[in-house]
């Protein structure tokens, strides 16, 4: 449940200007609410009067031990609800994410009021109370619905087992049988699931759905489609010269890639507005573009005496330009010497 | 790529690269059967030594700050006025760094005194120092001629600061196939002798002290280096030793440069249909390897490695003058292309130079790629060129050039060389030719 802050302001304004005119209205909404207003409980109840504690003859009966066993009552009294603390031991206090926090006790209850009792919270809502307007499928529900599917989910996995195993393969400069490449192929699969899993976990524990088959099977697809930006970058480095900007502009499909996968990660394990979604998949993203640079940057020499090239070659069916001539690399390094030229006079 | 080196110029780049390290190296050869099978060389020997004694020195490195010894070698007056010859080596770190460092001689009475650096050869390995002197004090004579394979020399210096000794041997002719001449001399060269004369029995200097390969052999400078060395300085001192240093290496590079474009590049063929060119110069010296032994390689290659066995010493952290040119031709066995192409990749993305040098001496690499295809087309290349350029020494790179062919599914030639301390002009010229003459047949 997401508590809009604008709202309940506007609500407050309003019930305090009509607070007298409003129409009687006896029912009245209590949610059980944790500390960051996760929804635990909700009661509806028509009564004048409800009583809230620690014992079985309460109406709304909350475990937490901070509670008095009598602790508070809520009345309808001449066209209001009003909190009644019956001398507690800890007090309860009116709790609004915009006011200070005061006593509660005599307070005339408005919509969207938070009172805390204990450590537990009662958020107040009469019937009234204007909801959200219905969220309409998005067109990428269909699309989870699709990877989440055990047969798309066999699928990509599967597909992902054999690029990784491809890739061992082809990198291994003696002979391999099956099962010599079975253990680091499953063990990279494994080790890629860690991340779907622990956003499942994540969203779990923060009282979402895990959903974790979705958040599987979008993650592996994503996973998939980096291989193949990863291919299309070692083609394009293959094909062009050291000074072309293609290969730099080849990078962003992984960078968008990643940012795409973060963010149906979030849409899929927690329930936030679009922006925050968009920070909080961008925020990722940098972190990882970001911090694997640092990384690579921190391990730098302070001098290298080896020299650092782009030895991208590929099998000739994968060369798509033509090549230059011997006087137009010979002109081109003529420039090379320039440049280190200036680097000695830093 | 691996540099291969022959033993040779791998014990003198240990000799002179560690001698830094002060008293190293090298087993201590007894000179014990040289002089008691020869009871006439070792009289002859003690006279030599005494009549000479009066004119060697031992050259003391001295570090100011914590005012020790870092360095020793030897070296003798050459004429009355305090000029002194010694190696470059010993002096090097002085004339890289005057400010840290003073030279000392010590004489054999035991006087000390400062010496100023006045010339350096830096390609020949020699320097001239001088001392103040009062009188004229006596010296060596520079040999005339040069002297036939077999004759006896002797060689003095203070190996490991145990004190001047002389060490009898043979006379060997000149270093067979050498690019800056070195003569061979068998008998033991240590640590501490360089720069110590190399006499003949008429007491003239023939050869000065530089490296040893163990084993009694020993290399020596030609005296006529030092002559001429001697006779520049006569005519017009050094501006600065640092300009000095890098004219010799402009022109050092000029001459052997010259020497290989003025050679023939013969044709040759490696692998089943790589075709390369070999530099048809004496002083560069050609290797081969091949994996036609291993069963189990996925990948049959053949590398061809031709280097020039000889290098400038600048520091100890830095040589130049280096040239090494390897081939290396690939056959798929039983594999994809694209497996091929994967394994080929690994071969190739780990290049290094062919020279030590840090970050005082030179620049960072810088790089270029492209595909190239010579005009012939008879190949396809991936190129890379990288440079760096000698900080201390305008105009003067060091280059790496790597060539990979991509136009065989399940072949591939490499082509690959470094050479260090090169200008613009022949670096490119090289490239160029070197590019030129790589193709398949």
């Amino acid at each position: 449940m997401e508590i809009n802050k604008t709202e309940i302001n506007k609500t407050e304004i309003e019930d305090m200007a009509s607070a007298t005119e409003k129409p009687l209205t006896k029912e009245i909404i209590i949610e059980e609410v944790s500390r960051n207003y996760k929804l635990l409980h909700r009661y509806k109840l028509s009564q004048q009067q409800i009583h809230i504690g620690r014992d079985y003859q309460n109406d709304i009966i909350l475990s937490d031990p901070h509670i008095c066993p009598s602790h508070a009552s809520i009345e309808f009294r001449a066209g209001h609800w009003q909190l009644i603390d019956h001398q507690t031991v800890n007090g309860s206090f009116v709790e609004n994410p915009t006011q200070k926090k005061h006593d509660a006790h005599q307070h005339i209850v408005k919509d969207g009021d938070i009172i805390s009792l204990g450590k537990s919270q009662l958020r107040i809502f009469f019937n009234d109370h204007k909801v959200l307007p219905t969220l309409a499928f998005s067109p990428f529900e269909s699309f989870v619905d699709l990877m989440r599917n055990p047969i798309t989910l066999f699928l990509s996995i599967a597909l992902f087992v054999f690029i990784t195993g491809n890739v061992f393969y082809l990198n291994q400069p003696i002979e391999v049988n099956f099962s010599q490449l079975f253990v680091p192929t499953i063990s990279m699969a494994l080790g890629f699931a860690l991340w779907p899993a622990s956003v499942a976990l994540i969203s779990y524990l923060n009282k979402y759905d895990s959903r974790i088959m979705a958040q599987l099977g979008v993650s592996f697809v994503f996973f998939n489609l980096m291989w193949l930006s990863s291919v299309l970058e070692s083609i394009v480095s293959f094909n062009s010269a050291s000074n072309a900007i293609l290969p730099l502009l080849v990078m962003l499909p992984s960078v968008a890639l990643a940012f795409c996968l973060f963010w149906l990660n979030g849409y899929i394990g927690f329930q936030m507005t679009a922006t925050r979604r968009a920070i909080v998949a961008a925020a990722i993203t940098t972190l990882l573009f970001g911090g694997s640079y640092l990384v690579n940057y921190s391990k730098k020499p302070e001098f290298n005496p080896r020299p650092q090239y782009n030895a991208t070659i590929m099998m000739p069916s994968l060369l798509l330009t033509s090549s230059n001539s011997v006087d137009n690399f010979i002109k081109d390094s003529e420039k090379l010497f320039e440049q280190t030229k200036k680097e000695v006079l830093k | 790529m691996t540099n291969t080196l022959s033993v040779a110029q791998w014990s003198e780049r240990i000799l002179i690269g560690n001698l830094m390290k002060a008293f190293f190296f090298l087993v201590f050869i007894l000179l014990s059967s040289f002089i008691s099978n020869d009871s006439y060389a070792a009289e002859q020997a003690e006279q030599l030594f005494n009549q000479l004694k009066p004119s060697l020195y031992q050259i003391k490195l001295i570090d100011k700050a914590s005012g020790e010894k870092s360095f020793i070698g030897s070296g003798f007056q050459i004429n009355k006025n305090g000029i002194i010859a010694t190696n470059y080596h010993v002096i090097s770190s002085y004339a890289l760094h005057p400010k840290k460092y003073r030279i000392e001689y010590l004489d054999h009475q035991g006087n000390k005194g400062e010496l100023t650096l006045q010339s350096v050869d830096v390609i020949n390995d020699l320097a001239l120092v001088k001392r103040a002197v009062k009188r004229e004090i006596p010296f060596l004579k520079l040999s005339q001629t040069t002297p036939y394979k077999g004759d006896k020399l002797f060689s003095l210096g203070n190996p490991h600061d145990l004190g001047m000794i002389v060490v009898p041997g043979t006379y060997n002719g000149l270093k067979k196939e050498s690019f800056n001449e070195r003569i061979h001399f068998t008998g033991s060269i240590n640590a501490g002798m360089s720069g110590g004369p190399v006499v003949n029995k008429q007491a003239e200097v023939v050869g000065v002290n530089v490296a040893t390969s163990g084993n009694s052999i020993g290399f020596l400078v030609p005296h006529n280096k030092l002559v001429a060395l001697y006779q520049n300085f006569q005519q017009a001192p050094p501006e600065s030793i640092e300009k000095q240093m890098a004219q010799q290496l402009m022109a050092n590079q000029e001459k052997l440069m010259a020497a290989i474009f003025n050679s023939s590049w013969q044709v040759k063929q490696l692998g089943a249909q790589g075709s390369i060119p070999i530099i048809d110069v004496p002083f560069i010296r050609c290797w081969g390897d091949s994996n036609t032994d291993k069963t189990d390689a996925l990948i049959l290659t053949a590398i061809a490695n031709c280097s020039l066995d000889e290098n400038i010493y600048i520091s100890s952290r830095f040589f130049t003058g280096s040239l090494d040119i390897e081939f290396r031709t690939m056959q798929a066995k039983n594999i994809s292309a694209n497996k091929f192409y994967h394994l080929y990749q690994q071969q190739i993305s780990q290049a290094g130079a062919g020279n030590i040098a840090g970050k005082d001496n030179v620049t960072e690499y810088q790089c270029h790629h492209d595909l190239v295809m010579p005009d012939n087309q008879a190949i396809n290349n991936k190129s890379i060129l990288c440079t760096r350029a000698y900080k201390k020494f305008p105009d003067l790179f060091d280059v790496l050039y790597l060539s990979a062919s991509i136009d065989k599914d399940k072949q591939a030639l490499v082509s690959h060389f470094t050479i260090a301390g090169i200008n613009q002009a022949n670096a490119l010229a090289f490239t160029r030719r070197f590019m030129e003459a790589v193709s398949w047949k």
